[in-house]
């Protein structure tokens, strides 16, 4: 070792301690302060020192004033700075070429002239963005200026659930399960739950965006097809919205519909009942409403397989990891077997087209695969949870809910408490359903037959599974388990009515079973504690059973989960 | 974009403080330069750390206010923290009063550069980053908050 090294300076030390040294040197300086009491000492000095920096921060943070303003919000600024882009990116483009050829005058002139004309033909015909920008303002400023009636709202998500709202009133306590867990999608997407099918709704969305196109289009007026409105659609880079359209009278900019596609791949579409209906929530409204994409008619592709071969379960784990890559084997309708020598894969109602060129798409290279959705319609779920005005009537609650309720603060902090619960319930059932079934179609004898390289497809798909709901389900227990030990909950010896956790199993496939029956334990127990399930009230040993569950879920995870290791 | 306004304006804010940014005319910069990070994303730039790059277009904004503010007195965010520091009850707490007001006096005592090189760092920013602020090299940084470590140590063990 170099005589430098083993007398290094406090410089390295500094550099060491803050992780900006190389890997090599940073070894070197390791193996020195093995041997070198002294450094250790000034390392140790050194720490010292900067722990009370950060001390001495923290007291100067604590003590300086406050910014004397709230803090503006910039998204107003962020479309003005949209808009000016748009305007001088043109301009500039017109004119480099003018400025820089050096052009004798009066090309310069009649340059001029022509760009005169160029712009003004621009403003006529804006930039998408722009154009959507300033009918967004005006329709906000349409909405402001005009006292708004309460208006009802048809809600109809890719769940196929459907119900009404009243928009435009101070949402109440929302009891429908369905309602919340809609609630708890728009407000993850940054999205006004309280007046969703608004133009200010949107419009606060939209200057959230960063990266966004705008496309402005006409289209009939889905209410009276002879007159027309602007349809305005967003599509987002980032965020959990991919895109958003939202369609308004072109005469008073009211809105009329509106779609949200969610990067996930769900999708929910607003629409408000026209009010010379009397039956609001009745079959007469549920008309198609035209989806945001026409389908477009996927070609019909050639049988892609030599005659003769005919497809296997190595074929089959190709199109399921094909799926799993785009999610489509979370919460949509397909499904996909083994039948006459072909994959099939199989979509139930409620796809929406968009999706279904997707799914196409996806297994469009592989052989033996057939892909069949069932005709669309629109859902027609009775409108039975529809929910009128914005007083819904709470359901008396129980007294486990009182309970809650008042330890989590409030009402308020029980209704966020119940949307986060659902949210990563529901996450981490979608991954549980998604596992159940892989475990289902794949015995391990099955499993035993499988080349090594569809055993890797296989393990990997339900790898992410597991390592997924393993998060979902630590989620749970960080918000579930001070709660239900604040009420009362053990989570000692309790396996009351539960799976316990055996740990005789030899593959994974029993293992995700027991995960799923653990989890559907949980999802029951869930809703009962939360008062979504009518007529069940929670009795008092609930908090204790739900740790048990929860516990029982995590152990068989664990196990499912050391079947799946990269070996 | 939303989130990092939300996140980072607080620090950015404080850290312009310390330049002796008054604090209406500091929260007047921080939005500003956020609004100049949207138009930079949006002509397309490339950032490789936004919050590297805050830091070092608030630091050079900062540093254009402040010699615009020069008339009048500059503000010293420790000073008024000894103001605003409230009697606390017990008897560690007095003592710890006194470590602090010695550090505050050996903070004071730092070099320009060697205080922002440490601000910068306590707010969580790498070498490279601090380095791009200073318009120094990462090396420098290094040297910087050595000496300004070791200064403050022997003030402290005076």
């Amino acid at each position: 070792m170099s005589s430098f090294f083993r007398r290094h300076s406090d410089r390295d030390l500094v550099r060491y301690l803050d992780g900006e040294l190389s890997a090599r040197k940073a070894g070197k300086v390791e193996r020195h302060l093995e041997s070198c009491g002294q450094c250790r000492a000034e390392l140790e000095e050194l720490k010292d020192t900067l722990a009370e920096c950060a001390r001495y921060q923290d007291v100067l943070d604590a003590q300086s004033p406050e910014a004397p303003q709230p803090w503006r919000d910039l998204y107003r600024d962020f479309s003005r700075i949209d808009e000016s882009l748009a305007n001088t990116s043109l301009l500039g483009r017109l004119m480099r070429p003018l400025v820089h050829s050096g052009a004798p005058r009066w090309a310069f002139v009649t340059g001029l002239a022509a760009l005169i004309v160029l712009v003004s033909l621009h403003q006529l015909r804006q930039a998408p963005s722009v154009q959507a920008a300033s009918i967004l303002r005006k329709a906000v400023a349409v909405s402001e200026s005009q006292p708004r009636p309460a208006r009802h709202i048809r809600v109809r998500t890719s769940h196929r659930q459907e119900f009404t709202r009243l928009a435009g009133a101070q949402a109440s306590l929302i009891q429908v399960a369905a309602q919340q867990a809609v609630a708890a999608q728009f407000q993850a997407a940054n999205f006004d739950w309280n007046d969703p099918l608004s133009a200010r709704a949107f419009e606060q969305w939209r200057d959230e965006q960063v990266h966004k196109t705008d496309e402005v289009t006409t289209v009939p007026n889905p209410q009276v097809p002879s007159s027309s409105c602007t349809r305005i659609r967003t599509a987002a880079a980032e965020g959990e919205l991919a895109q958003v359209s939202i369609t308004l009278d072109a005469g008073d900019y009211r809105p009329l519909e509106e779609m949200l596609e969610f990067r996930d791949r769900e999708w929910i579409e607003l629409s408000e009942i026209s009010e010379n209906s009397t039956d609001i929530a009745g079959g007469t409204l549920s008309r198609p409403v035209e989806s945001p994409v026409r389908a477009a008619e996927p070609p019909s592709r050639p049988a892609a397989f030599a005659p003769g071969s005919s497809a296997s379960i190595s074929d089959e784990l190709q199109v399921l990891s094909a799926l799993n890559s785009i999610g489509a084997d979370l919460g949509d309708p397909v499904e996909v077997s083994l039948a006459g020598g072909k994959v099939l894969v199989t979509g139930g109602e409620g796809i929406p087209p968009r999706r279904q060129n997707d799914i196409r798409a996806s297994v469009a290279d592989l052989p033996h695969v057939e892909v069949e959705f069932s005709p669309s319609r629109p859902a027609t779920v009775p409108a039975e949870t529809a929910v009128a005005g914005g007083g819904v009537a709470s359901a008396p609650a129980s007294p486990m809910q009182a309970r809650l309720e008042k330890h989590l603060g409030g009402h308020a902090e029980f209704d966020r408490f119940s949307t986060q619960l659902l949210d990563l319930n529901e996450a981490a059932m979608q991954r549980v359903y998604a596992l159940h079934r892989l475990s289902q179609k794949i015995s391990p004898e099955d499993e035993a037959q499988l080349s090594s390289k569809d055993l890797n497809v296989l393990h990997e798909i339900s790898r992410k599974h597991t390592a997924v709901l393993a998060e979902k389900v630590s989620g749970m227990e960080r918000i579930l388990v001070p709660t239900l030990s604040a009420l009362g909950g053990t989570a000692g010896d309790g396996t009351a009515a539960g799976v316990s956790p055996t740990s005789g199993h030899t593959t994974w496939q029993p293992a995700a079973e027991d995960v799923y029956k653990d989890a559907r334990r949980v999802e029951v127990l869930v809703s009962q504690m939360l008062g979504m399930t009518p007529g069940n009230p929670p009795n008092s040993a609930l908090p204790s059973e739900l740790m048990a569950a929860l516990k029982d879920l995590q152990g068989n995870l664990d196990e499912c989960r050391k079947f799946l290791q990269v070996k | 974009m939303a989130q990092l306004y939300i996140e980072t304006r607080e620090d950015v804010y404080r850290y312009l403080l310390t330049l002796g940014v008054h604090p209406p005319k500091a929260q007047e910069a921080v939005q500003e330069v956020f609004l100049r990070l949207y138009t930079s994303l949006k002509k397309g730039e490339k950032i490789e750390s936004l919050r590297g790059w805050v830091f070092r277009v608030a630091h050079n904004y900062g540093l254009k206010v402040r010699a615009r503010q020069s008339t009048e007195q500059k503000f010293d965010p420790a000073f008024e923290a000894q103001l605003a520091s409230p009697a606390v009850n017990a008897e560690r707490a007095l003592l710890d009063r006194e470590k602090m007001t010695r550090l505050k006096h050996a903070v004071e005592g730092l070099s320009e550069q060697q205080k922002r090189v440490l601000f910068l760092r306590m707010e969580g920013l790498r070498y490279p980053q601090i380095a791009a602020t200073l318009g120094i090299s990462a090396s420098a940084v290094g040297e910087f908050l050595r000496r300004a470590l070791l200064r403050l140590r022997k003030v402290r063990d005076e």
